[in-house]
C-alpha cells in the first residue's frame, strides 16, 4: 500500500514541480523510463511470487537505470546510439512483457 | 518470517517450489544464440530475488535472525518507487513540453503571418481608395480646360497601357497547371494506385514568364497572372518552391489572362514557340494547358512602380511617376460598349468610363 502511494506521490511530484532536466540528460530520459518500468514490473512479479526483497528491488532499479543510460551514452559516443537504444528497449520490453504475463497468471489464474 | 513484507511470508517453499519451475527451467537447445534468446524470453525475473529468498531460507533454517526489519524494507521500496514515479512524471512532462513547443512556435508564426497579411491588405485598400480620390481630384482639375481634357484622356490611355489603372475588355485566358498524380491500376494486384507526377511536370517561374512574354508579343495590352496585374516592372520569379508575381505567391493552376483582340491574340499566341512547347509538355509530362478566348476580362490595377532614381525634368508635360494611380478600382464601372475591340490595339479600356484607348482618338 505504502509503495503504491509512494509511486503516486512520485508521479505527482514529477508532474507538479516540473523539475528542470539538464539538456545533457534529456536523451536518456526515455530509456530510463523503460528501465524503471522493468524494475517495477520485476518487483511486482517477485512480490506475487512471494520472494520480494527490498534490497534486490532497489539495487536492480538503480542498476538498471544506470546501465541502460550508460549503454545509450556509450552508443551515442560511438555512433550507434539509436541502435543500442532499440536494443535496450527490446530487451527490457521483453522482460516487462514476461513479468506482466507472470503477474497476470497470478492475478487471474489464467 | 513475520518481519518480512507481506509477500515474503511463504518464502520457505517458493525458491525451490514448483511455481517457479517454468521460469528457471532452461531447455538445452545447444546453439548459443538460441539459449540466449530462451534465457531472455523465459528468465524475465531478476535472479537476485530468488537468490535473496534462498539466502533468507537458509538463514531461517540456521536459526540466524533476518537482517532487515519490515519497516526498513518498506521505506526502501517506497523511496525507490517514489524515484520511479518522479522519473515517469518528469518524462511525461518533458514530452508534453517538447511537442507543444514546436506547435506553439508554429502557431505563433502562423498568427504573425495572418496578422501582417491583414495589415498589408488593409494598407493596400487604403492606398487604392486614396489613389482613386487623387485621380478623381486630378480629373476634376483637368476637366476645367480644353487642354486639361486632352491631358486627362492621354493620361488615362497611358495608365491603361502601363497597368496603373483597372481595365476590362475581351482577350484570351491561358491556364497552365502542374502535372497531376495519375490514377492507374496495378497490373499485379488489380488495385488502383496513384502514380506521383513527373517531377519535370512542375510549372516553373520561367514557364510563366515565357507564356507572358508570348502573350505580350502576340499583341496583349494588359496581362494578369492569377489576378495579379503585370506592369512594366512586375517581377515573376521563384522563391524556393513558390512562384511570386509582384511579390505575391501564386499557386497552380496558373490563370494567365490577357486583354487584346482575341481574333489576333489567340492565333498569334497558339502559333508561338512557347505555346507549341507547352503542347509538347502536355504529352510528355502531363501538365495542364488550356487556351480559350474570353469576351470580357476585368483586371485590377498593378501596384505602382516606385521611381527611385529618376526625377521628371521641370516643365516637362505628362504625369510625374508618383502622380499616376489606379483610378477606376473603387469607382462604379461605367463601361462603354465592349464592341470597341474590333481594331487591333483597341482591346484595353480603362475600367472607369474614361475614354477608350484606341477607339476615339
Amino acid at each position: 500500500m505504502i509503495p503504491a502511494l509512494a509511486l503516486i506521490v512520485g508521479v505527482a511530484l514529477g508532474l507538479l514541480t516540473e523539475p528542470h532536466v539538464p539538456t545533457g540528460l534529456q536523451p536518456y530520459l526515455p530509456i530510463m523510463v523503460v528501465a524503471a518500468l522493468d524494475a517495477v514490473f520485476g518487483g511486482l512479479r517477485a512480490r506475487f511470487d512471494g520472494i520480494f526483497d527490498a534490497k534486490v528491488f532497489v539495487v536492480s532499479f538503480i542498476a538498471n537505470v544506470l546501465v541502460a543510460g550508460l549503454i545509450v551514452f556509450l552508443g551515442d559516443k560511438l555512433g550507434v546510439g539509436a541502435q543500442l537504444s532499440t536494443g535496450v528497449v527490446v530487451v527490457l520490453g521483453v522482460r516487462i512483457f514476461g513479468n506482466a504475463a507472470a503477474i497476470r497468471r497470478h492475478v487471474f489464474r489464467a | 518470517m513475520s518481519t518480512a513484507p507481506d509477500g515474503v511470508r511463504d518464502t520457505p517453499r517458493t525458491p525451490d517450489g514448483d511455481r517457479h519451475r517454468p521460469t528457471s527451467h532452461r531447455p538445452k537447445l545447444g546453439a548459443m544464440s538460441v539459449s540466449l534468446l530462451n534465457d531472455l524470453m523465459h528468465n524475465t525475473l531478476d535472479e537476485g530475488y530468488a537468490l535473496a529468498a534462498q539466502r533468507r531460507t537458509e538463514a531461517a533454517r540456521a536459526g540466524r535472525p533476518v537482517r532487515r526489519s519490515g519497516a526498513v524494507s518498506q521505506a526502501l521500496t517506497a523511496a525507490a518507487l517514489l524515484l520511479v514515479g518522479v522519473i515517469l512524471g518528469v518524462a511525461f512532462q518533458q514530452t508534453q513540453q517538447d511537442a507543444p513547443a514546436s506547435q506553439r512556435t508554429r502557431d505563433a508564426l502562423v498568427h504573425d503571418v495572418e496578422q501582417r497579411s491583414r495589415v498589408s491588405n488593409e494598407l493596400q485598400r487604403q492606398a487604392e481608395s486614396l489613389s482613386a480620390e487623387l485621380a478623381g481630384e486630378r480629373d476634376a482639375a483637368l476637366a476645367q480646360s480644353q487642354a486639361g481634357d486632352a491631358t486627362a484622356s492621354r493620361l488615362a490611355r497611358l495608365e491603361a497601357m502601363t497597368g496603373l489603372t483597372a481595365v476590362s475588355g475581351p482577350g484570351v485566358r491561358v491556364v497552365i497547371g502542374d502535372a497531376r498524380p495519375k490514377a492507374q491500376t496495378d497490373p499485379v494486384t488489380g488495385q488502383p494506385v496513384v502514380v506521383p507526377p513527373d517531377e519535370n511536370g512542375r510549372i516553373l517561374d520561367r514557364d510563366i514568364q515565357s507564356v507572358v512574354n508570348a502573350l505580350w508579343s502576340a499583341g496583349a495590352e494588359a496581362v494578369t497572372v492569377n489576378g495579379e496585374r503585370l506592369s512594366t516592372t512586375t517581377p515573376i520569379r521563384a522563391a524556393g518552391d513558390a512562384i511570386l508575381v509582384d511579390l505575391m505567391p501564386v499557386g497552380s493552376p496558373y490563370r494567365i489572362e490577357a486583354i487584346g483582340d482575341p481574333d489576333i491574340l489567340l492565333p498569334n499566341f497558339v502559333d508561338s514557340v512557347a505555346a507549341r512547347r507547352f503542347e509538347t509538355y502536355v504529352t510528355t509530362y502531363g501538365i495542364d494547358f488550356h487556351v480559350d478566348r474570353s469576351d470580357r476580362l476585368r483586371m485590377r490595377a498593378a501596384t505602382e512602380a516606385v521611381a527611385r532614381h529618376v526625377d521628371p525634368l521641370p516643365g516637362t508635360p505628362g504625369p510625374a511617376p508618383t502622380d499616376s494611380s489606379p483610378s477606376g478600382q473603387t469607382q462604379p464601372s461605367r463601361m462603354g460598349a465592349p464592341g470597341v475591340a474590333g481594331a487591333p490595339t483597341s482591346g484595353v479600356q480603362p475600367d472607369s468610363g474614361t475614354p477608350t484607348l484606341g477607339g476615339g482618338r
